[in-house]
């Protein structure tokens, strides 16, 4: 990875209901990230068991998958919000390293 | 990033979860029905009662009282109580006979009794005359007037920033925190050092809520559970705060909660002792529960027996124990569900109905809301009629721009967002009379808008009454004298006003492949694939009153609180284009040439059905046009005649053309509280093939969703039908049930004292919670409660292990089912006997013994 020309960041992906989803978006705009992606209709196995994807006339019952990128210093914050919103849910959160190519996006 | 912002992230998290406890409100214009309760459905219904219990202070179950009324009128059986209580505890069928002096008694017959006899008891729980809230403020711990004034000051903020009176809430525009926070510390009825305290409030809600919190010495573990003890003081506030955070409103829990938390800290620091201990569990509850031995005891002298020694007590008391006080109402309600259950499906076989008698010349597709059914079964009995059950808004999300243009409105489920646009537009050639309708209702628009800024307004309404008063005053008397006449003079005034202009609905917005699939997804699911007949009527339902602020409630659910009839004509257009018709017919669906689509709309208030966009129908179908519009005026008779039998004030039994005239009447009465019974009673979800209910009163309870296995082959059809309209359904009885078994705080109280909210919702009399659910004479005609609250059942007729693959991939099912939510009974077909779903797999309906649910202190020693 040249990281002269790209910039370091930290993507956040959360899946959680659809009924869920509005706090986690709130937050997500609450702590200043600038943007996020929603996937709704998402399927998947997990411990709770395999959530089905599109329902045809019920999007709030679909699992939705939410994705934000922010700078590292904004991390802390979105982490201290999320957990305690999963810690009382069935969603789930993944964390990792990524790579941008214009960072005054996503600060 | 700081520490601070830490903070901030986390309390708006815990508000968060703490508002899961929440109801769901939907403003008036959309109001629609839904479960107050919904935050804890991911428990068993029971234990959901008992939490709402300590968190709204709510029974959440009818009194036993109420229960042995219905003993009384045969409504609840000695069998079905038997049938409740060896459900619940299996070994009693097993357990030995009883001694009581001269007497022997079965435990069933002794627990039965003391449901019967048993004096009812305060304390805590479901079922009990007195519970209380349990989880609580640090103000009403230790300073209950304080408490008060926090929920007095929450109603007049929340009515000035939502209200719409000419005067606006100085500062609306900059949002509600910020609103208050520049005006609540000039508020002179507060104390001069609450006030100070209030100038120094943060900028920020967030800072507001976390200093306040810290002066209330609320800890960060217990801080969710203290903001839910806020958020649930006024549910009815918090809900609609949240529903319009989520719409832009300018407002959020965040800032509503460090309003309250500011006021209560402010107000509590008055009290040296507030802070002195928090609380972490419940409140001791109350220990006035009588004992096994007394209840026992009691039973004795009902029964007058004598000689009754202290061994025999003690032995009878012990079986008591398996049964505390707090647990009778709940088997009460599952005797009582049990009973009409049983009824209902002994009524739908086994055993097959004939089928319609040829020949069919219309088949009307109807939503599948309770008041269709009594539509349906009356239609059907004139003969050559088919009907059908779907969704209401007919598989259209839609949003809508009418002739009139102005602002659009989302026609859906608010299950998913609408997918088109779709506008309504003169026909070709009609632009004149389109214009004509346009201009009048603008006119229209006008003085009406005049007329109503005039008496709100300072000075004008004086003017007004020298101006207006002359007509005013007799019009509003014949408003109130004769509704019928009054209305129909305001009718034809308004026609002449606003002439009718022919228009047809626009779908250049929606692609042709999507009107395919739309046309598939349809009639695949209404199980309308072949044998179709000249006309196919799609019916949607609206209901037209007067003075209601709770219109939307009487509307289509599936039509997001709104009447249905352009979902209809959108459908009805989709299906009568020849392109749709060609592609269809390479999915395996052919439409006949001469079949042709129909929208209509049904008043449920008045019973008229009116068929909609009459200059389309090809003059081939104008002899079927003229019967379809003779036999539902008879059907809507008939009908009106029927539900006269059971609406407050209409006298005994009326023919169909006086019973016509006098549900007009109610429709147009500005006065009349009982327009109406909406679905009151509802009580059961029916999918399967109409031949199943076909020929039975099922008296308006029972949503009808048609549903054909053979066309489903692979279930997808049955999924959608699970999956959504069997969820709205279930917000609906839920919505009806807590309305009746909870009225103070999820039912609005009673109407004539409603004092409507801007466009949020009422309050009762000039303050207070903004009410949420049914007003009570939506449930109740003062003497009896015209809607039996017991919970949905869901009656299918699918291959089970169908069902069962469709309840394992979706977990709203599991969960509703699960937690008995939901009741399902199946049966492959129609020969086969009826079986419940229980978490081990299915058993047939008439065991008793399936799935007991032994909840905490009720396992039987």
């Amino acid at each position: 990875m040249n990281s002269t020309s790209l910039t370091r960041m930290i993507k956040i992906e959360v899946v959680v209901s659809g009924s869920e989803a509005p706090a986690v978006r709130e937050l997500i705009q609450s702590i200043g990230a600038t943007g996020y992606t929603s996937l709704s209709g998402v399927s998947g196995l997990g411990h709770g068991g395999y959530h089905q994807g599109r329902l045809l006339f019920n999007q709030q019952a679909a699992l939705e998958l939410i994705i934000t990128v922010v700078p590292e210093s904004r991390t802390e914050a979105l982490l201290a919000g999320l957990r305690p919103l999963l810690d009382a849910s069935s969603g789930v959160m993944f964390v990792t390293e990524t790579f941008v190519s214009r960072p005054e996006y996503f600060s | 990033m700081t520490d601070t912002d830490n903070q901030r992230a986390r309390l708006r998290s815990d508000v968060a979860v703490a508002a899961r406890v929440v109801p769901t409100h939907y403003p008036l214009e959309t109001f629609i029905a839904v479960n107050p309760l919904a935050g804890l459905e991911g428990m068993p219904f029971e234990q959901a009662i008992r939490r709402a219990g300590d968190l709204y202070g709510i029974r959440g179950v009818l009194d036993e009282a109420a229960f042995r009324r219905f003993y009384r009128d045969g409504r609840i059986t000695d069998d079905d109580l038997d049938r409740a209580l060896v459900r619940r505890f299996p070994n009693l069928l097993s357990s030995d006979e009883l001694r009581l002096g001269d007497r022997v008694v079965s435990p069933l017959e002794f627990l039965r009794a003391d449901l019967l006899h048993g004096t009812p008891q305060a304390g805590r729980g479901i079922g009990t005359p007195q519970a209380g809230r349990q989880i609580l403020t640090r103000a009403a711990e230790h300073a209950p007037a304080v408490d008060d004034t926090v929920d007095a000051q929450t109603s007049k903020w929340c009515a000035a920033f939502f209200g719409d009176a000419a005067w606006a809430m100085p500062g609306r525009e900059n949002g509600f925190y910020s609103a208050w926070r520049a005006l609540a510390a000039g508020d002179r009825s507060l104390p001069r050092d609450v006030r100070k305290q209030l100038r120094l409030a943060a900028e920020r809600p967030d800072d507001a809520a976390l200093e306040a919190i810290s002066r209330l010495g609320i800890n960060d573990d217990t801080r969710a559970a203290y903001l839910q003890a806020h958020l649930t003081r006024m549910p009815g506030w918090a809900a609609h705060i949240q529903w319009s955070a989520a719409h832009g409103g300018g407002i959020d829990l965040v800032g509503y909660l460090a309003m309250r938390l500011s006021y209560e800290s402010a107000l509590l620091a008055r009290h040296a002792d507030s802070r002195g201990r928090q609380r972490h569990g419940f409140a001791a509850p109350n220990a006035d529960v009588g004992s096994a031995r007394e209840r026992a005891t009691h039973l004795i002298e009902v029964w007058g027996l004598h000689d009754v020694d202290d061994r025999q007590l003690a032995t009878a008391a012990r079986v008591l124990t398996a049964m505390p006080v707090t647990s009778r109402a709940m088997l009460w309600q599952n005797a009582f569900e049990s009973h009409y259950r049983d009824d209902l499906l002994a009524q739908l076989g086994p055993g097959s109905r004939p089928a319609v008698p040829a020949p069919v010349h219309a088949q009307v597709v109807t939503c599948i809301d309770t008041r269709s059914e009594g539509l349906r079964r009356r239609l059907e009995s004139l003969g050559g009629y088919e009907t059908l059950g779907f969704a209401g808004f007919f598989a259209v999300a839609i949003r809508y721009t009418g002739l009139l243009r102005g602002a659009s409105e989302d026609l859906c489920p608010v299950l998913i967002a609408p997918n088109h646009d779709i506008t309504e537009n003169p026909v070709p050639n009609g632009a004149g009379a389109a214009a004509r309708r346009v201009s009048g209702a603008t006119r229209l628009a006008g003085a009406e808008s005049a007329f109503h800024a005039a008496k709100e307004s300072f000075a004008a309404p004086f003017t007004l009454a020298e101006a207006a008063g002359w007509i005013a005053a007799p019009l509003a008397a014949v408003k109130t004298m004769a509704p019928a006449l009054s209305g129909a003079v305001r009718r034809r005034l308004r026609d002449a006003v606003v002439p009718a202009a022919p228009t047809a609905i626009n779908l250049a917005a929606m692609p042709e492949a999507e009107q395919v699939l739309f046309a598939q997804i349809a009639l695949t699911t209404m199980g309308l694939t072949r044998g179709f007949s000249r006309l196919v009527v799609l019916c949607a339902h609206g209901s037209t009153t007067e003075n209601n602020p709770y219109q939307a409630a009487l509307d289509c659910g599936a039509c997001g609180g709104q009447a249905g009839a352009p979902n209809a004509r959108t459908a009805v257009a989709i299906l009568n284009r020849p392109e749709v018709r060609t592609a269809l017919e390479s999915l395996g669906i052919e439409i006949p040439a001469d079949t042709w689509f129909v929208a209509a709309q049904h008043d449920t208030a008045a019973d008229r059905v009116t068929v909609l966009d009459t200059h389309v129908i090809p003059d081939s179908h104008r002899d079927d046009l003229a019967r379809l519009e003779r036999d539902v005026t008879r059907a809507g008779g008939a009908l009106a005649a029927e539900r006269c039998d059971t609406l407050p004030g209409a006298s005994g039994r009326l023919s169909a053309a006086r019973a016509t005239r006098h549900v007009a009447g109610r429709s147009a009465d500005w006065a009349q509280v009982y327009p109406e019974w909406g679905l009151a009673g509802n009580a059961a979800f029916l999918v399967a093939p109409r031949e199943v209910s076909r020929g039975i009163d099922l008296r308006r309870r029972v949503f009808l969703h048609s549903y054909d296995p053979e066309i489903d082959t692979d279930g997808a059809a049955l999924e959608i039908i699970l999956t959504a309209p069997l969820v709205v359904a279930q917000w609906i009885n839920c919505q009806y049930y807590f309305s009746t078994v909870s009225p103070q705080v999820f039912g609005a109280g009673t109407k004539t004292i409603h004092n409507v909210v801007g466009k949020a919702g009422v309050i009762a009399g000039h303050t207070g919670d903004l009410q949420i659910g049914l007003p009570w004479q939506s449930v109740s005609d003062g003497q009896t409660l015209r809607h039996e609250p017991m919970r949905l059942l869901a009656v299918v007729q699918a291959p089970l292990d169908r069902i069962e693959a469709i309840i394992d991939r979706n977990p709203i099912l599991q969960e509703l089912f699960g937690n008995d939510w939901l009741a399902l009974a199946a049966r492959d077909n129609a020969e086969q006997p009826w079986n419940r779903w229980t978490r081990t797999g299915w058993r047939l309906w008439s065991e008793s013994r399936s799935r007991p649910m032994i909840l905490d202190e009720e396992m039987v020693s």
